[in-house]
């Protein structure tokens, strides 16, 4: 029963809390530069405003630029279904482990890119080539942070991951699984396109990534992609926040079990997200050419962390 | 006793490690000095925690080690840094992603070398002797691998800590005596290399090692 309602519950929850998670974060940064900001909700408005506009499409668009729309939505919602986010199943689905994942969300980078360089706007072509250069430097990061992770389970699985880190809370301030989680939130930083990477407010051609390949979308497009785009950052944070520190999870769908696990996921999403507030405000853009220094140290955090579960058992 | 002391030293051993790390991945000598710093006191704070479960001298040893290369010797290099000004390190002979990557094929080669160590000893400290190793590869690889004499003496004081912890988790501390002569003689050390870092830097009116194999006229 209670694999069905992950399926079910935790997207809509997902898809509910994503845009106020942008917005908590444009808003608290702005509090931070003393300015005084939209509020929180705001993203709400935005999208709500977009799927109202109508959508203009170039003449040289191919339907890849009309479906990616669709997969960046379809795929982060999928991925919202899969990841502890206030529920973890006891008995796990068969399909869906971490590396599932974070494969479908790069999928939806995939497409994104793909649809940068489908109208032929120079902006576009720029900005895929940049994400796939990012994206190509966090892959080695990603999966060896899982393995990280996966190791020191046995599996690959979030519910096992899980019920290990709480079976053993030593474990969870070993380094395997601190250096792991830095370097994780290294490339969600890198993935989501924030601020040490790209710049996620400003549309300064020439630094944007994220922004130059959504540049041609309009209307529900547009709605649909940064929807998708704020459930990616919310799903990374959770993915983050719910593997390395799983206390308040429902393991069960019993309503107190879930009221505690929607606070406790609110708690540690906004927790991570205020986080990301304050480096924002703290650190500059880095150059383009420097990005490969920040993740290629990242990488070397997540070697460590496998180093130190694998060579010491 | 058991789980949680070895998880802790496991933890301060991989946070020395990673703030050898910092000084590869880094620019700019400050923020070399902020990485020592915490070295030390995180070598401290090690220190400290083995103390507590075993021989209670070594709280001497801890405090000692926080007010020497805690406070007083990144005190000096600051003195220092400001009396060159802030110089860049321009260009290492290795660049940040190749040493980064180096460091980390060091840090996998020191785990292999502990390997036979670590299944003799029975000491619940045994899992940060392949990290001490990694830090002393990594701050020798930092020694060899920077032009600047500074980040030389910085990466020389990172292998005199990496010793320590060593010292810390292979024998539970060595006594007190030897670790004072030790320190003495780091600190003996590290004021010759001043005195040797303000002639080469009034002499040569850089801190460039390469800048010593030209002659002078």
């Amino acid at each position: 029963m209670s694999r069905y309602a992950v399926l079910v519950v935790q997207p809509l929850v997902a898809l509910g809390l994503a845009p106020g998670l942008v917005g908590f974060v444009r808003w608290l940064k702005a509090r931070l530069q003393s300015r005084r900001g939209a509020p929180p909700w705001q993203p709400y408005f935005e999208i709500r405003k977009l799927f109202g506009k109508e959508a203009v499409v170039s003449h040289t668009a191919s339907w890849i630029f009309r479906a990616t729309p669709f997969v960046v939505f379809g795929t982060s919602v999928v991925v919202a279904s899969l990841v502890p986010l206030i529920l973890v199943p006891a008995s796990p689905l068969v399909a869906g482990d971490v590396f599932a994942a974070v494969y479908l969300l790069l999928l939806g980078t995939f497409f994104l890119a793909l649809a940068g360089l489908d109208t032929g706007s120079p902006f576009g072509g720029m900005g895929a080539s940049r994400e796939m250069t990012v994206v190509a430097l966090t892959e080695p990061t990603v999966a060896l942070s899982i393995v990280a992770l996966a190791l020191s389970a046995g599996s690959t699985n979030f519910s096992q991951i899980v019920a290990r880190t709480i079976a053993e809370p030593a474990a969870a301030l070993g380094p395997g699984h601190l250096l792991a989680f830095i370097a994780l939130f290294v490339v969600t930083l890198a993935e989501t396109g924030r601020l040490p990477v790209d710049n996620p407010s400003t549309h300064l051609e020439l630094t944007m990534i994220h922004e130059a390949m959504v540049l041609e979308y309009s209307g529900p497009y547009l709605a649909l992609i940064e929807w998708g785009s704020a459930l990616k950052l919310l799903v990374f944070l959770a993915l983050a926040a719910n593997l390395f520190i799983p206390w308040g999870l429902a393991f069960a769908l019993a309503p107190g079990a879930l009221a505690i696990g929607l606070a406790s996921a609110i708690v540690k999403l906004g927790a991570l997200a205020a986080t990301i507030a304050v480096l924002e405000t703290r650190v500059a853009k880095l150059r383009l050419f420097r990005v490969p220094e920040l993740l290629s140290a990242s990488f070397v955090l997540a070697l460590l962390a496998v180093m130190s579960t694998f060579l010491v058992r | 006793m058991g789980g949680a002391f070895s998880q802790l030293v496991m933890l301060g051993s991989s946070g020395m490690l990673v703030t050898a790390l910092i000084v590869l991945w880094r620019k700019g000598v400050p923020a070399y000095i902020t990485a020592y710093r915490w070295q030390s006191w995180l070598l401290a704070a090690l220190t400290a925690t083995v103390g507590y479960y075993g021989d209670g001298q070594l709280y001497w040893v801890a405090g000692l080690l926080l007010g020497l290369k805690g406070v007083a010797i990144p005190a000096l290099l600051r003195t220092m840094q400001r009396r060159f000004g802030t110089e860049r390190e321009a260009a290492p002979y290795v660049n940040t992603e190749v040493s980064l990557l180096i460091a980390s094929v060091l840090v996998v080669f020191a785990y292999l070398l502990g390997r036979p160590w670590m299944a003799v000893t029975q000491l619940p400290t045994r899992q940060g002797l392949p990290l001490a190793m990694s830090v002393l590869f990594v701050s020798l690889f930092i020694i060899v691998s920077r032009k600047k004499a500074i980040t030389q003496v910085i990466g020389f004081l990172m292998l005199e800590n990496a010793i320590a912890l060593l010292a810390v988790v292979g024998t539970f501390g060595v006594p007190f005596l030897v670790e004072f002569g030790v320190f003495l003689d780091a600190l003996m050390g590290f004021l010759v290399m001043q005195i040797f870092i303000y002639h080469i830097h009034d002499t040569f009116d850089t801190l460039d090692v390469d800048a010593l194999a030209r002659l002078r006229h």
